[in-house]
């Protein structure tokens, strides 16, 4: 209830029909002052809607938006003007305006409908053009500026109008890279000031690196709700997006990160494949056995290795010893479990010392092993012949299968492909068995 | 750079209102009846009374040829052409449409229905005034039954609002032909000559009927400039920054409709100026409306006494209606704008 009193926007049990369809439902939330907020979510979801309810352009079927303790279907169109601020996506500006004109547009609602505009709201109109790099473009016609200018043009004029609330609709849409990070940190600056703002984002990367709290919106409802770690997991976005993806923290950027890829190999293959690799040796494989849906476990890779790492992201089991040590007596006990539970263990193209020998020395549990070789054993063994000639023992096993990196690739990709070969030909099957039981 | 801009705006005022004083002193010193420059400041000295002009030797029929005759009708022309400029430029305004014209909405239409009718009643003979009133009359009946067709919940579409003009218009023409048939030729006649608009014989009865709703409605829309600029910007946008869309643009239609049907009840109905003034100002002075508006005027005047004189001129004694002359002019220009826009589409 405290929280309550202290929100800035309350929207209780908010239901949208647009026509005949109901795009939002049973909507609730409450946003603090100073909260910045992306809302994210597939295209359809009724992010824009959502928006467009908060700044009172779409009537509500139920429930109640208020704004400063105020609801914002009895404010007046003014009022409503200097509470927020709204920049819709895709604007149209016929007729030849200049920057400037536009930009003088977002003092109307402080002007009485005698007046002109003041010095003042000129100041201020030039100031914020400064701020957001368009300047120089003041005489020019909007018509005639590029998609990412007449975007900066159109957030100036949001900003002169000098809202506690901004709600932005997709500012980044045809923005160079650059300026679509200046916009989520201008809003993040502006926030930090006391603003609150909401922005509908497209990209859930930039959206999860800036905003303080994400709202997931898909199927009419707010699907998560909370920090930006907490909304953006890999459940929510196959469950909105339809993606298949891992989330994980960059190493090299600290934020969150997203990883897509193609969900065809969704067909889960039950089969667990162990990976021996470690020292930057093996991402790429564990990529590759992960998009295709493999279970997979780990060993023994150093901490902080890039393999680590990867491994990680994916949320691989993996288990990891220290860097520079040898691994010890347990771990390899572990690592031996492992390869023996599983169908098949690749071992990577691993450089050998002391401390990663044992990987090489549990290789031999492997029920079936695929040895990638891309170099030569003898360029990386530095245990003096000791790990060369390990590998010469297992390459004379009968289970062990040789194969470039590239070899190995192509492989899993023939052995998918075959599958849903084999998945399409059995619902045939079906189909064709349930057309000869009609005939019959 | 402004200044340069700025500097530029202004002469270009200045250039339009001295073109305008010459047109009108252009058209007042020639016609049909020679009348010495000499004598026509005196007749215009005389009558408004000013010191020295009173021993001028005048005869009647100057000072009626002056005074009565070529005054009148200028000044009905200015009205007419400053009413159309402005109307034309805030409706096109208001549709977001720089091909949209009064005769949009059914000003025209009306204004038509309401004159046959006057005509077929047969009150036109009684007095002069029966005729504009009832083409008045008649426009503000087809705007308003035009918008209210297009209200719904509070808001006016403009497509909604374009089409309903457009149906409204067919209806209407369709009962003014239907009176049409019915009627003998002489009033056939009187009718054909109202519905291809001039300024002939417009008398000062015309000037004082058309002085007060023009320069009003002119007055007032002018005002609303700084509105119809951010209207301009489009509707969500004009939304975003607290203008009330819908009650401005009520107020707007309102107002352009009542300014533009008196306009076409002392001249009949003149084509193309709402259409070609506003749209030329425009790429002269940019779309910001506080200027706009009032350089549509000074240029309407300009273009309809323009076209006036020229058709008095061109063969006389004969004389080529204003109407026509509008639409003689008005016409390459418009399908040259249409031809450039459509080029405009393509690349």
């Amino acid at each position: 209830m405290m929280a309550n009193e202290q929100a800035f926007v309350i929207a209780e049990d908010l239901s949208v029909r647009l026509g005949h369809k109901i795009i939002l439902e049973n909507i609730n939330f409450t946003i603090q002052p100073g909260e910045f907020i992306g809302i994210i979510g597939p295209n359809g979801a009724g992010k824009t809607t959502l928006l467009r309810s908060l700044r009172g352009l779409c009537p509500f079927l139920t429930g109640s938006v208020k704004v400063n303790h105020q609801p914002v279907t009895s404010m007046t169109d003014k009022q409503l003007a200097r509470m927020m601020a709204y920049m819709q996506q895709d604007v149209n500006i016929s007729f030849g305006f200049t920057a400037l004109e536009v930009v003088l547009a977002g003092r109307y609602p402080y002007l009485e409908w005698w007046q002109n505009e003041r010095e003042e709201d000129r100041q201020l109109a030039r100031k914020y053009m400064e701020f957001t790099g368009v300047t120089a473009l003041a005489d020019k016609s909007v018509q005639r500026v590029s998609g990412g200018e007449r975007q900066r043009i159109l957030l100036a004029k949001v900003l002169a109008q000098e809202t506690p609330l901004i709600l932005l609709d997709e500012p980044t849409a045809n923005l160079d890279l650059v300026y679509q990070e200046e916009i989520f940190r201008y809003c993040q600056a502006v926030c930090h000031q006391g603003k609150t703002a909401l922005i509908v984002a497209h990209d859930i990367k930039l959206a999860a690196k800036f905003c303080s709290r994400l709202i997931l919106v898909a199927g009419k409802q707010i699907m998560a709700d909370g920090k930006p770690e907490e909304v953006i997991t890999v459940p929510n976005l196959k469950k909105s997006y339809g993606l298949q993806a891992a989330v994980f923290t960059n190493p090299v950027t600290g934020h969150l990160d997203i990883h897509t890829y193609d969900s065809s190999a969704e067909i889960d293959t039950s089969q667990i494949v162990h990976v021996l690799g470690g020292g930057d040796s093996s991402g790429a494989v564990i990529r590759m056995l992960y998009e295709k849906a493999y279970r997979l476990s780990g060993g023994v890779f150093q901490h902080g290795d890039s393999d680590t790492i990867v491994a990680r992201a994916f949320a691989v089991d993996v288990l990891t010893g220290p860097a520079f040590c040898p691994i010890d007596e347990a771990l390899g006990q572990q690592n031996r479990t492992k390869i023996a539970a599983a169908d098949w263990t690749v071992l990577g193209n691993l450089c050998y010392g002391e401390q990663n020998l044992d990987n090489l020395k549990a290789a031999f549990e492997a029920r079936r092993l695929i040895i990638l070789e891309d170099s030569p054993i003898g360029e990386r063994d530095f245990t003096g012949g000791e790990a060369a000639n390990l590998y010469s023992q297992l390459l004379a096993k009968p289970e062990v299968t040789v194969m470039t990196t590239p070899e190995f690739a192509a492989w899993l990709n023939r052995l998918s492909r075959e599958k849903e070969r084999l998945v399409d030909e059995e619902k045939q099957d079906q189909n064709a068995g349930t057309e000869s039981y009609r005939t019959m | 750079m402004i200044a340069e801009v700025r500097h530029r705006k202004i002469s270009l005022f200045i250039i339009m209102g001295l073109l305008l004083a010459g047109v009108i002193l252009m058209s007042l010193a020639w016609g049909q009846v020679q009348v010495p420059v000499a004598a026509m400041f005196g007749v215009l000295g005389n009558q408004v009374g000013l010191p020295g002009f009173q021993n001028m030797a005048l005869t009647p029929e100057q000072t009626a040829v002056i005074w009565h005759i070529r005054l009148p009708r200028i000044l009905v022309g200015v009205l007419v052409g400053a009413a159309l400029g402005v109307s034309g430029a805030v409706l096109q305004g208001v549709f977001g449409n720089s091909l949209a014209d009064p005769g949009i909405i059914g000003v025209s239409s009306g204004a038509a229905l309401g004159a046959v009718t006057a005509i077929a009643l047969g009150v036109t003979a009684n007095s002069i005034y029966y005729m504009p009133f009832f083409a008045l009359a008649g426009s503000v009946l087809a705007v308003a039954i035009t918008v209210s067709l297009t209200m719904r919940a509070g808001k006016i579409p403009v497509m909604t609002l374009l089409l309903a003009g457009v149906a409204v218009s067919m209806l209407l023409g369709a009962i003014t032909s239907g009176i049409l048939t019915f009627m003998n030729e002489y009033r056939l006649r009187e009718f054909l000559f109202w519905m291809v608009g001039g300024l002939d014989y417009r008398r000062w009865e015309h000037v004082y009927l058309a002085v007060g709703p023009v320069l009003c409605g002119i007055l007032v829309l002018c005002f609303l400039a700084r509105h119809l600029n951010v209207l301009v910007l489009g509707e969500q946008e004009a939304r975003a920054v607290g203008v009330p869309v819908a009650a401005l643009r009520l107020i707007l239609l309102f107002i352009a409709a009542v300014t533009t049907a008196t306009a076409v009840c002392v001249s009949g109905t003149i084509g193309f100026v709402g259409l070609i003034v506003p749209h030329m100002m425009r790429m002269l002075l940019g779309p910001e409306h506080r200027i706009l508006l009032p350089a549509c005027a000074l240029a309407g005047a300009l273009f309809l006494v323009g076209c006036d004189t020229l058709g008095r001129l061109i063969i006389p004694p004969a004389e080529i209606r204003v109407g026509i002359m509008t639409a003689l002019l008005g016409t390459p220009y418009f399908l040259f704008l249409l031809r450039r826009s459509h080029q405009g589409g393509e690349s």
